[in-house]
């Protein structure tokens, strides 16, 4: 089954208790004996408007910038928050690998950036559940994403905990409650309302 | 009373004013009493309330009174005395017309005076020029030293003290003896936590000693029970080791195990089937012996651990050997897996395991040829699938799918083609990986050895073997120099040879690469080829030395017999003077052999043709006899025949 949906749960923690949290992570997760991995990324978020359709379709290019040949291309549907019971958000997932000329390519298409931003954090894994601890940086420079033209959009980092694989696996989610209720009262990773955000964005 | 007041009014009539007296008393009721002669029949009485008498009139006074009000205000102090009574009255009459908030207002008014009061003396008497007032310290009388008291508080003071901390240090020590004489079954939980993952599930505690958490997919759950010793012993032995705490393994982990690697050689002279089947059946191995029970748990847990560890990788051996598809087929027999590596060479693999339950039976003993770089590496084979089950590389970016290398990811865009993807996804099994470190091992060992032979009883040029330090499980090198003694740093002949899983790779001095095979015979050929072909290259260079010249020379005769392997090299030598020719041939299996060619000067009797230029005319070649000459090896009876010859036609000439 293709693997098209994302379970997720997020959290943030201050600047000042990752230091904790990150060895939490490390004695719960996979690999503790490992080095601690960490990941710099760069992504630009295009959008594309359809007369039909109010909201623009979205589209995402992410890149490594530690491994500079690896480029993906994602497609994030809405975070549905569902009922009581399921203990995760769950949106569709839809991600690819791509040559370096991706970017490129989609603005051919019909495609417009619409803004850009570099993530830096580190990652653990738990069996096939991701989390990762990530802040996130605002570019001065278009384009640019080296460290002087780069500044923190807040001090707080973001944590998620994600396992992507096919719909209907719903087992998924009380793995990863079961995992959240580990993390606390360090960090609460709760399912937190999209919409709600980008109401008081508006 | 009436009283006519005629003389004062203007007016002619008079009037006349009652005065009556204010009613002292007050009216409690107000009663109709019959009474028969009365106008109406009943009349009205008044009853009064009693007057208040003297200490009940003071008392209601009294309450009047405001006791919390300024002394000073009053005329004098609230006594119980009757004289006082009518003062009381007319302050305690005066009070309630004044403002209430004077009083408080009074007392704020005196405290300001007196804080400005003191804080004028206080400027005054601090001021840096201290001109009107300077305080003085007033000197005390030191008290009257009363040493005996002192003393006495003093050695009071220190018993109390002293008490207390012996009371401490009782306690302590009280607690401590308790603790190590008694082995707390809790303090012994607490070490078992250090060391092992425990659950507490009901009343029971479980523990977790199967390899699960680092990667292991193995069926068996590997759970453990903690438990208080009982209190019954058997056998009344050896209680004192126990403690407190017991472990109970699951059963099919009691005992002890191990892997047994053991390769041998099977005599046969068939290439397939050759399987010694009569070592396949169930062997006790003797080294291990009956298990305590009352091992300590860490020594238990890990015995049962252990146990678990070789079960696994046994069974993976075991589902290779049988899912295999290759193309000698491995056998499986009970706790044995065997199979042929080469032919007459078999590895066999044995889960040893004994509970320490069976009563000792008096086997035939095996002598156990335990293999124990391939135990070890089994072992390593098997932490090394662990690791790859759990140890994904990361992903960048970090969005991208969990649990793919690079290569893979990075096999989309780049367009592999089906058969690249294939090739990235074989893994080999741990059978056949482990087959492969035989099957280099055996091949390591053999060449080692036939080197080995051919260097102990070959003396004339000597061989001197460099076994490389760098070296994998499948994969080692060496370098095997020949040398003749004397002329060591003149001229020597060395080759590479790469032992592979089942082939060996050598590589010669000119850069030519040769494959042999695991056959011995063909690296022992090769040797002593390389053998003839160092006597002609130290011929060669003697001659250069000594000045004769080289006519000609082949490294692969076409003429004279067959070698029964390899090829036969040949060198011609003329002498400086020309006068004599120098054949010397060398082959693998001929040795080497030197001709000299006659010269017609040696046959002075025979002189048919009297031209002088005839005598220059080569005759027949003769062998020469090195056995005759006296050197140690080869070389040096060259040197001499050469260094002969050289003279010997210089001497003659002259």
């Amino acid at each position: 089954a293709p693997l098209t949906t994302e379970f997720f749960l997020q959290g943030s923690v201050m600047e000042n208790s990752l230091e904790t949290l990150v060895n939490r992570l490390k004695g719960l997760c996979d690999n503790a004996d490992y080095q601690q991995e960490s990941f710099q990324d760069h992504e630009m978020v295009f959008h594309i408007k359809n007369t039909s359709v109010p909201t623009p379709l979205v589209f995402r290019v992410r890149h490594s910038l530690v491994q500079t040949e690896c480029w993906s291309l994602r497609y994030l549907g809405h975070a549905e928050v569902g009922d009581k019971n399921r203990p995760t958000l769950v949106r569709s997932y839809i991600d690819c690998p791509t040559s370096e000329n991706v970017a490129q390519f989609i603005g051919e298409l019909g495609f417009r950036m619409d803004h850009e931003f570099v993530v830096k954090g580190f990652y653990f894994h738990k069996g096939r559940m991701k989390i990762t601890v990530s802040k996130f940086y605002k570019m001065n420079q278009p384009g640019n994403t080296t460290n002087d033209t780069i500044e923190t959009v807040c001090p707080s980092y973001l944590v998620e905990l994600s396992v992507v694989t096919s719909s209907g696996q719903e087992a998924v989610g009380d793995d990863m409650k079961n995992f959240a209720e580990q993390l606390k009262p360090l960090v609460t990773l709760e399912k937190t309302d999209h919409r709600k955000i980008q109401l008081a964005q508006t | 009373m009436a009283a006519p007041y005629s003389q004062f009014s203007p007016s002619p009539t008079p009037v006349n004013v009652c005065v009556e007296a204010v009613l002292e008393s007050q009216i409690q009721e107000v009663r109709v009493v019959e009474k028969p002669d009365a106008p109406d029949g009943h009349e009205i009485q008044e009853v009064y309330v009693p007057p208040l008498s003297m200490s009940e009139n003071l008392t209601k006074l009294a309450q009047k009174i405001d006791f919390y009000k300024d002394e000073s205000d009053e005329k004098g102090k609230p006594t119980s005395e009757g004289e006082k009574e009518e003062e009381e009255k007319t302050g305690a009459a005066f009070q309630p017309s004044l403002w209430p908030w004077d009083s408080v207002r009074t007392k704020l008014r005196t405290s300001l005076t007196e804080m400005s009061v003191l804080l004028d003396i206080l400027n005054v008497s601090s001021s840096k020029e201290k001109r009107y007032m300077v305080l003085d310290p007033v000197q005390q009388n030191a008290p009257d030293p009363k040493l005996a008291v002192q003393l006495m508080s003093k050695r009071r003071a220190l018993q109390s003290a002293a008490s207390v901390l012996q009371s401490g240090a009782e306690r302590l020590r009280k607690s401590h003896a308790e603790i190590n004489n008694k082995n707390d079954f809790h303090l012994e939980l607490l070490n078992v936590r250090q060391k092992w993952r425990l659950k507490k599930t009901g009343t029971s505690i479980l523990g977790d000693l199967s390899y699960r958490s680092v990667g292991s997919r193995y069926m068996h759950n590997g759970v453990f029970e903690v438990v208080k010793s009982s209190d019954l012993t058997a056998e009344g032995e050896f209680l004192a080791q126990r403690g407190s705490l017991d472990v109970v393994v699951p059963t099919e982990l009691e005992g002890g195990a191990y892997i047994q690697v053991e390769v041998k050689s099977v005599p046969g002279n068939c290439i397939t089937d050759t399987m010694d089947l009569t070592g396949a059946i169930l062997r006790v191995p003797s080294g291990i012996g009956p298990v305590r029970s009352e091992t300590y748990w860490q020594q238990k847990l890990e015995k049962a651990q252990n146990v678990l560890f070789c079960k696994e990788i046994f069974a993976q051996l075991a589902r290779e050997a049988v899912q295999s598809k290759a193309s000698i087929p491995h056998l499986v027999v009970g706790n044995q897996i065997i199979t042929n590596v080469f032919p007459g060479i078999q590895l066999s693999i044995v889960l040893c395991h004994s509970t320490g339950k069976e009563r000792e039976k008096k086997l035939p003993q095996y002598k156990m040829d335990h293999n124990h770089v391939l135990e070890h590496s089994l072992h390593q084979l098997l932490r090394e699938n662990h690791f790859k089950n759990i140890n994904f590389p990361a992903p960048h970016p970090v969005t991208a799918l969990v649990g793919l290398t690079k290569k893979r990811r990075l096999a989309g865009p780049n367009a592999l083609s089906r058969k690249q993807l294939m090739d990235m996804s074989d893994s080999e099994s741990m059978l056949d990986q482990i087959i492969k470190q035989t099957k280099h091992n055996v091949l390591r060992l053999r060449t080692m050895q036939t080197i080995d032979g051919i260097a102990a009883t070959l003396s004339d040029p000597q061989l001197t073997v460099h076994w490389s330090c760098c070296n994998s499980s499948t994969e080692a090198s060496c370098r095997v120099i020949i040398t003749s003694q004397g002329y060591d740093l003149r001229v020597w002949h060395s080759f590479v040879i790469i032992i592979g899983v089942d082939s060996l790779k050598v590589i010669i001095k000119e850069g030519r690469v040769f494959f042999l095979s695991f056959e011995e015979k063909e690296l022992q050929d090769f040797i002593m080829w390389q053998v003839s072909q160092h006597q002609i290259s130290v011929s060669q260079n003697l001659a250069r030395l000594m000045g004769w010249q080289i006519m000609s020379t082949s490294t692969a005769m076409g003429v004279s017999d067959l070698e029964s392997s390899g090829t036969a090299s040949s060198l011609i030598l003329a002498a400086p003077n020309k006068e004599r020719i120098l054949a010397i041939k060398s082959g693998p299996s001929s040795g080497i052999k030197v001709f000299l060619q006659q010269s017609q000067k040696d046959n002075k009797n025979r002189v048919i043709l009297p031209d002088d230029k005839w005598q220059s005319v080569g005759a027949d070649y003769q062998q020469v006899d090195l056995s005759k000459f006296e050197g140690r090896n080869f070389a040096s009876k060259l040197e001499l025949l050469l260094a002969t010859f050289s003279h010997d036609l210089s001497s003659s000439s002259s």
